[in-house]
């Protein structure tokens, strides 16, 4: 199925953008400015399902299933649901519905870590129907204390991290574990993607201009496996956002009669050494 | 042999803590205020070690130590606010104090 879709998503692509156009990955973008905070402040999130390398086209996303948070104080996940707001958001090919949430500082005032993750509703790719559906994780320090980042979530899918997500340089190096309910995942498939543009929360959109010019197609998603242990690595070349998705390593592989892909992705913040 | 082996062992063990102690981690510290309007502050390290028992003095604007407690377990401190300026001392040991202005702590 992964071939197929990615052979469908080349194609898609293809049409979209002409003859240059090039095989580019659905990633479940969970976004803020900063995760790496002196203090906490309230957090601006913008939910959107998308293709970052590119800036589009972006997916319709349904109302998420979950949006948590937990931290190392009390340790019980809290429903951010109530906060989530739809929104239009304009991406570079389309306009289609995304989701902002402003979680107040109040949740988030406490030193250390703070876990964010997203339960999307499965989305219909309906050139190949079948249904994607990715588990998205983010994490943010306050105050620089670390407590609870490496620890899993207990997601059916899940990209546990190795390194502090939030803690990177630029030109470093980044390792995690990809785990199915709990469980490493050897040779797991894994797509890298850069955040190649900037995200305007004001305008809700993505901004227009390519940060990097790829040289060729196959360089707008990287490509890679994890090892017999279920470990990925991955570079950090460029600052900024970067996306780490393992596919279709979900035990449920069907929704609504249609294939599913059940896809683990994790958000890494990478600075500039200055 | 032996006994120069558990020598080396024992001044790499004293150079490492000592490292610890002194160089491998930074005091975090913050507070805030909480629903009943007393102060809650957070104390940790930048290595995740714990504050536990770190003391804590809030000082009126001259220094005077008004209250005097310690981090518990849970890394926290509470204090009902006294009235004017004051600010919240960290004592994190040697070169690690903190120290925050009231006007600096909010919600």
């Amino acid at each position: 199925m992964t071939f197929k879709r990615k052979l469908l998503q080349a194609l898609a692509a293809t049409t979209l953008t002409g003859l240059t156009g090039a095989a580019q990955a659905h990633f479940q973008m969970l976004y803020l400015e900063e995760t790496a905070l002196q203090r906490a402040e309230k957090l601006e999130f913008a939910l959107v399902f998308t293709h970052p390398f590119s800036g589009g086209p972006t997916m319709a996303m349904n109302e998420p299933r979950a949006f948590s948070h937990s931290s190392s104080h009390g340790g019980e996940k809290v429903d951010l649901r109530k906060y989530l707001r739809p929104v239009e958001w304009q991406s570079r090919d389309n306009r289609t519905t995304a989701y902002r949430a402003s979680i107040p500082r109040e949740l988030v005032r406490s030193l250390g870590d703070h876990i964010f993750v997203l339960e999307p509703e499965p989305y219909l790719e309906t050139e190949e129907d079948v249904y994607i559906q990715q588990f998205a994780k983010l994490i943010v320090n306050v105050g620089g204390v670390p407590s609870n980042w490496a620890e899993p979530q207990g997601l059916p899918v899940e990209i546990q991290p190795l390194n502090k997500p939030y803690a990177n340089w630029t030109g470093g190096v980044f390792r995690a574990v990809v785990l199915a309910d709990g469980k490493p995942v050897p040779f797991a498939e894994v797509e890298i993607e850069y955040v190649n543009h900037s995200v305007d929360l004001e305008k809700n959109a993505f901004g227009q201009q390519d940060y990097v010019t790829a040289p060729q197609a196959s360089f707008k998603a990287q490509n890679t496996y994890a090892d017999a242990q279920g470990i990925v690595t991955i570079g950090l070349p460029r600052a900024g956002w970067w996306g780490i998705a393992a596919l279709d390593i979900g035990a449920t592989k069907t929704y609504k009669g249609k294939p599913l892909s059940q896809d683990a992705v994790l958000w890494v913040q990478a600075r500039d050494m200055k | 042999m032996k006994f120069i082996g558990s020598a080396l062992r024992l001044a790499m063990a004293g150079a490492l803590a000592f490292c610890q102690a002194t160089f491998a981690h930074g005091p975090v510290f913050d507070c805030y205020i909480e629903g009943d309007n007393q102060v809650k502050c957070e104390a940790g390290f930048t290595d995740g070690s714990s504050a536990t028992g770190r003391k804590i003095h809030v000082q009126d604007p001259s220094n005077k130590v008004l209250l005097e407690g310690e981090v518990g377990k849970d890394n926290t401190y509470m204090f009902q606010p006294p009235a004017g300026n004051y600010s919240v001392v960290f004592l994190g040991g040697a070169g690690h104090e903190i120290t925050i202005q009231s006007s600096d702590i909010s919600r």
